[in-house]
């Protein structure tokens, strides 16, 4: 187990900087989520402390030491990949053990070892065949087996549920969660998915453009997000996002009055990012904000409008179920104090 | 009902195209086993089947009874060592080379293999008397040494090219993960890159192994004593008499075609695979 620090980090291919001076630390026994949208630098990110691609500036430190020069085998980590990356002529046993056998463990400790992952990971039964003969769920799990064997420092995960379908990634979301409850070793884990970084990490680096938008745990980045980016890309459906002008209390934008949260002082007159999410929007039977229902997606527990004010698209969810049909005028009512508002020009939380 | 027709149309087409080729392809190889089974006199009588077909012909070759033939297992046996001496050597050169140019990326290796590519742009046959020239100043004319350089030589291009394009197929993470793993390049090579290649490798091999056996050219050039040369050469001698034994001359060359024969059936499912991959991008 170990600590991970960025100090600095940046990346450039020739002239073109994709990475732009990240500094952030992972603790001893922390599941990190990097996310963000594709082209980020997110993965890019991981590889570099993998040692697969090189730093062009900065420092990447895995326990208080700098392993910038160091060779991925020399420092201690395991790699899961997006495509598994199993060796086809392998069994899942020989895949397994290919780092012991590489290190020249003798035959017990690896059988031991490789009898020890499978076990986590249900994989008995299967020490025998070959990749090609399992099932995508099965094939990432030997991709995770071959991790645990190494009982490395750090585990990376580089968006390792993308290839699977939806109901399996939820199942092995679970799964590799439990693992690192496990396991507690230190974890740095990519994807693109929100939903997934929100439900596994201890804390979310969200990364755009090469930069670090905001670091947090999730219901952080999800009741404060710190600018506009993070609001707009944690939570789902997306937030509600529009532009008005302050005036008092109130915001003024689309035909309609909204509240502002307390304690945001801004001068009248003040070009504002006012955002709500769709959670936070309720139907009221008088007296809110009027809106036209576009369209209404029963999703059982739920119900998601799709409505239209002063010509903006808004989406509500609420609980339970409506009569609202399409084409009905309803009205929408707030909390202030659950408004988010961000400055029109830089995009940062006011 | 149309369906059925047209189909029938397909299959005609395709016969009007095939019977011809088959032809093509059978007509020569029939007229070697004619000669190959014919008596002395009969070899060019022009008939379909002769009127009484022999062995003597197998026998003679075998048992070296004749004036042309008197080094004939010694000749067969230069053959097969120089064929598995160049596959071998082709195989370990393109090996390593595909290996260096695709996965470890060595710098300006692209380059190396292009300018190893363009030597096929000069016709062999032009490149004889450069090479003689060569191994002459090596010491190495009339010495079995030269033929199997040259047609390492000649072969290696074209399987480096061969090899370079089925590695890069390889997925890369497979890399990637090895070298987490803790592989070095040579673990790398032998664990994980050998055991991944061998379709593309057996066909590389064979193909070496058969440009051998067959090469005539180079093998004439080179090699000049009677106990030295392959068999290929040993058949032109054959027609250097006023009067060539020509149902010998056949039979030998039918026993001189079958280990090809053999080989490429054996690996053809290897050979048609390794050969095409990379022929296309996919």
């Amino acid at each position: 187990m170990a600590s991970v620090s960025f100090q600095n980090i940046q990346k450039a291919y020739g002239r073109v900087k994709v990475i732009h001076g990240i500094e952030f630390t992972i603790n001893d026994g922390e599941f990190v989520v990097l996310v963000g949208p594709s082209g980020c630098g997110k993965s890019t990110l991981l590889r570099m402390l993998a040692g697969l691609e090189e730093i062009s500036g900065g420092q990447i430190l895995i326990d208080g030491t700098v392993v910038n020069e160091l060779e991925s085998k020399d420092r201690d980590i395991a790699m899961v990949f997006q495509s598994y990356a199993l060796y086809p002529h392998m069994t899942v046993r020989e895949n397994m053990g290919f780092s012991l056998r590489l290190r020249k463990a003798d035959a017990a400790t690896t059988a031991e070892r490789v009898a020890g992952a499978a076990r986590i990971l249900n994989l008995d039964a299967l020490l025998d065949r070959y990749p090609r003969e399992l099932s995508g769920g099965q094939r990432q799990r030997v991709a995770m087996g071959r991790a645990i064997v190494r009982d490395p420092k750090v585990f990376l995960f580089d968006e390792p549920l993308s290839n699977l379908d939806a109901k399996l990634r939820v199942a092995m979301r679970a799964e590799i969660k439990a693992l690192h409850q496990r396991l507690k070793t230190t974890t740095v884990y990519v994807t693109h998915d929100q939903i997934e970084a929100m439900t596994m990490a201890d804390r979310i680096v969200v990364m755009h453009d090469g930069i670090v938008e905001q670091i947090g745990t999730p219901l952080e980045l999800f009741d404060r997000p710190g600018n506009l980016f993070v609001a707009q890309f944690i939570g789902s459906p997306a937030m509600n996002v529009f532009k008005g002008t302050a005036q008092g209390g109130t915001l003024q934008a689309l035909g309609a009055s909204w509240p502002l949260p307390p304690g945001v002082a801004v001068g009248a007159g003040r070009e504002l990012h006012y955002g709500i999410r769709p959670t936070d929007l309720r139907l009221a039977a008088e007296g809110g904000i009027p809106a036209k229902v576009v369209v209404v997606e029963p999703t059982g527990a739920e119900t998601e409008l799709l409505v239209d004010v002063g010509g903006q698209r808004l989406v509500v969810v609420m609980h339970g179920r409506t009569a609202a049909r399409p084409d009905d005028t309803v009205q929408l009512q707030l909390d202030g104090a659950k408004a988010h508002v961000f400055d029109a020009a830089g995009g940062q939380r006011l | 009902m149309s369906a059925s027709w047209k189909k029938v149309g397909n299959e005609a087409r395709l016969l009007l195209i095939g019977i011809p080729v088959l032809l093509w392809t059978l007509v020569p190889v029939y007229h070697l086993f004619l000669f190959a089974i014919s008596e002395r006199d009969s070899a060019t009588s022009g008939r379909l089947w002769p009127k009484h077909p022999t062995l003597q012909n197998f026998e003679i070759v075998f048992q070296q009874k004749h004036f042309y033939l008197n080094h004939f297992w010694l000749q067969m046996f230069n053959s097969l060592v120089i064929a598995l001496a160049v596959g071998a050597i082709t195989l370990f050169v393109a090996t390593t080379a595909a290996f260096a140019i695709s996965r470890l990326k060595v710098r300006g290796g692209r380059t190396v293999m292009n300018i190893a590519l363009f030597t096929y742009f000069i016709p062999a046959a032009f490149l004889a008397v450069p090479m003689y020239k060569t191994m002459s100043i090596y010491g190495l004319l009339n010495n079995q040494w030269s033929l199997i350089l040259a047609m390492v030589t000649i072969a290696s291009p074209y399987c480096i090219w061969v090899l370079k394009q089925a590695s890069d197929k390889l997925p890369w993470e497979l890399d990637e993960a090895a070298r987490m793993d803790g592989a070095g390049p040579l673990q790398l090579f032998r664990l994980v890159y050998l055991p991944l290649m061998v379709p593309s490798l057996v066909a590389v091999g064979t193909y070496s192994l058969l440009l051998a056996w067959n090469e005539y050219l180079y093998a004439f050039l080179l090699l000049s004593n009677d106990t030295d040369v392959t068999l290929a050469v040993a058949l032109g001698h054959f027609l250097a008499a006023d009067d060539s034994p020509w149902e010998l001359l056949m039979a030998t060359g039918l026993i001189y075609a079958l280990p090809p024969a053999a080989i490429y059936y054996a690996f053809k499912r290897y050979m048609v695979s390794g050969l095409t991959a990379g022929a296309v991008k996919s």
